[in-house]
């Protein structure tokens, strides 16, 4: 099979993936100081007596000379610096009372007035959770600006590390190379390559230029589903985001009619017989049922060796 | 060219997990160490290179815009590199770039990752095409585990042989303060424990570690104003290819070779093996060390485990390979390039402490990321040439 690299219509333009990862972030001591305090409904900063710097809520290090800085209980008052509406919610830079910065944070209650130069006060949650929204926000309130200098505190039992996640949605565009793979795959059940004008080696998967010659690739064609073991090994570690229970083998297999490395598993035989597979060793795609077909490289079950 | 000189290393007391710092309350205590080994403040640092691993590691995109807050390098040039297992090479050699080109006098890198924050394989794992055989992908072990399996029956590289490393590794990191694992263990512990992917086994693995360095870099006449002695960087070099290319066999590391070379060139060696009185390279699995001695010409193509089994590459070997323990003691993975570097360059500057290989005039020392497809060298020593 020869042929062009018109991808025909109505054919998937995209691949949806997720990366989806677990954290434990560690907090440092002023983060995890300021969020166990907000439980107590106490706001706490940080004091750098060098600069004689004050942020709230608290940093660890000063943006101003980079040094350690104290702890300190900050006012629960300040002045509105900015504001600005959402459809959600009215956003507030605060100057909190003695601060050298504004901290960013929400207005609680009506809007009007919310306005630079108008004074505010912290809003608690009723139930606290240790979070930073247990400082709801902040309200206009008539009020006297607190005293602003810095008293030093301690918080116990301070935070020190904070479950996070990050949960990434992509759509990655197939272009012309990979549109025509993948629906060879999904229709025809054929793997395609492309072949170097220059230096006559088949790339799989495909792309619009050779990696050595860098000479620009202008057809696809068929490449076998049988190869050649090229490296292999045999995974007992679990670990998050695994797509395969182990033990299983991880392989490296160069096709025939092709020259590049295709990443995938082998699989029918015993797994305790792994350790006498060979390199070079003949190998062979075992697809999966036509009914469970993705049009991915998952449609191969598994490259199992040729005896 | 302007000759360029390290004048101040630092490290973290390294650990499996940190929880009383956060990420750039690791770096900045490497930069205040590094700072006050060079004697300097950050006023006396014109640039910062900022290294880490991919940010998937630890959740913070752009982690240098926080770094440079902590560690007061704010009105100052600040760049992020970042290159795999090699990042920290990779740095240093920007840093190395900028001296040389006369646009700073004295550059500061720092290299870190806090690996204890994330999902370490999966993350690694995310560096695949996501087409085509991310979803196969065991981090960085899987490739490696098989690659070294296939160098078994090409090089020789047995599973004995790389055990040999682990032992060695293993038992310099004894005399490495910065080393957080330190358990001496036999051949026979590496080959009995447990498999993860065989033939990679547990204790071919080197710890996953919170860590952080950093290292001053110095024009000539920046260095003559630092006390302490400085180490001279005379050749470095950080060297790519096409990964999935044709007719890649993943035995010999090219980039390895190439980069050699180069930096063999510019520092005038010749024989390797008798010119260099100590070498640090980045191990990520006990197999590599073997594939380095091969690539870095200290054997030929094939005798590395002839060359372990020699007893040549021990501390009181002819041509010691990590007398700081390596990874095995401490890898964490944005920073241990730039780890490597600061030791091969205390070793020239006769600070290693119990792990000094006495009298240490020339160093050398590796650095890379993948199995085979990044790879960087530089040679230093305590003469400025």
């Amino acid at each position: 099979m020869t042929t062009g690299l018109n991808t025909p219509p109505g054919v998937s333009q995209k691949l949806a993936a997720t990366i989806g990862l677990p954290y434990t972030l560690t907090t440092g001591k002023a983060v995890g100081s300021t969020i166990t305090a907000l439980a107590s409904k106490r706001l706490t900063g940080s004091y750098c007596s060098d600069c004689q710097r004050t942020n709230v809520p608290a940093q660890d290090y000063c943006v101003g000379c980079g040094g350690e800085m104290s702890l300190i209980e900050a006012a629960d008052t300040g002045t509105i610096t900015a504001a600005t509406t959402t459809p959600e919610h009215t956003l507030l830079l605060v100057q909190i009372d003695g601060a050298s910065s504004p901290l960013l944070h929400r207005l609680v209650g009506p809007a009007e007035g919310a306005v630079p130069g108008v004074r505010v006060r912290a809003v608690w949650a009723d139930e606290t959770k240790a979070l930073f929204l247990d400082l709801e926000g902040f309200e206009v309130a008539d009020s006297e600006a607190a005293a602003s200098s810095p008293v030093d505190t301690t918080v116990d039992d301070a935070m020190k590390e904070m479950p996070y996640r990050l949960d990434l949605d992509y759509q990655h565009s197939y272009g012309p190379y990979y549109g025509r793979l993948f629906d060879e795959l999904a229709h025809h059940r054929r793997l395609v390559g492309s072949p170097c004008p220059q230096c006559h080696q088949v790339m799989v998967p495909p792309r619009e230029r050779c990696d050595v010659c860098f000479a620009r690739t202008t057809r696809l064609v068929e490449v076998q589903d049988t190869g050649t073991l090229q490296a292999f090994s045999i995974v007992h570690l679990e670990f998050v985001g695994q797509t395969r229970t182990p033990p299983y083998v991880y392989a490296e297999v160069v096709l025939d009619g092709s020259s590049t490395r295709l990443i995938h598993v082998l699989g029918g035989f015993e797994i305790e017989k792994a350790r006498d597979l060979t390199i070079g060793m003949p190998v062979r795609a075992v697809w999966k049922d036509a009914s469970q077909a993705q049009g991915t490289l998952a449609d191969i079950e598994y490259f199992e060796p040729v005896v | 060219m302007r000759s360029v000189a390290i004048v101040g290393t630092g490290q973290t007391d390294h650990s499996r997990r940190r929880t009383d710092v956060t990420q750039v309350g690791l770096a900045r205590e490497a930069v205040v160490r590094a700072l006050q080994d060079a004697d300097l403040t950050m006023d006396d640092i014109d640039s910062v290179v900022v290294c880490t691993g991919p940010v998937l590691f630890a959740a913070v995109n752009q982690p240098e815009k926080w770094l440079a807050d902590a560690i007061g390098a704010r009105y100052k040039p600040v760049v992020r590199v970042t290159s795999g297992g090699g990042t920290g090479l990779a740095g240093a050699l920007a840093a190395v770039n900028q001296v040389k080109a006369g646009i700073a006098e004295r550059v500061l890198v720092v290299a870190y990752d806090k690996l204890s924050e994330g999902a370490l394989q999966y993350s690694i794992s995310t560096l695949y095409d996501p087409f085509w055989g991310r979803e196969f992908a065991v981090g960085i072990m899987g490739f490696s585990a098989a690659y070294w399996r296939a160098r078994m029956d090409s090089l020789g590289h047995t599973e004995e042989a790389a055990a040999m490393v682990a032992v060695k590794n293993r038992k310099n990191a004894l005399l490495n303060p910065y080393a957080h694992v330190k358990k001496p263990v036999t051949v026979e512990d590496v080959l009995n424990s447990k498999p993860l992917c065989w033939p990679i086994k547990l204790m071919d693995v080197p710890p996953i570690s919170d860590g952080a360095c950093a290292v001053v870099l110095a024009s000539e006449d920046a260095a003559k104003k630092s006390s302490r002695p400085a180490a001279w960087i005379r050749g470095m070099s950080y060297v790519s290819e096409a990964e999935n290319a044709p007719n890649r066999s993943m035995i010999q590391s090219e980039p390895l070779t190439i980069a050699a070379q180069k930096v063999y060139k510019q520092a005038g060696i010749t024989n390797p093996r008798r010119q260099f009185d100590v070498v640090e390279v980045q191990e990520p699995y006990t197999c590599f060390e073997l594939s380095y001695y091969e690539g870095l010409g200290l054997c030929e193509p094939g005798g590395a485990a002839e060359l372990i089994k020699s007893g040549a590459t021990e501390m009181d070997g002819d041509i010691p390979v990590n007398p700081s323990g390596g990874c095995m003691g401490a890898n964490p993975i944005g920073a241990t390039a730039l780890i490597r570097l600061a030791e091969i360059a205390d070793q020239v500057r006769g600070q290693s402490g119990d792990h000094q290989i006495h009298g240490a005039q020339w160093g050398l020392m590796q650095a890379g990321g993948g199995w085979a497809n990044l790879r960087g060298v530089a040679a230093v020593s305590s003469e400025k040439g």
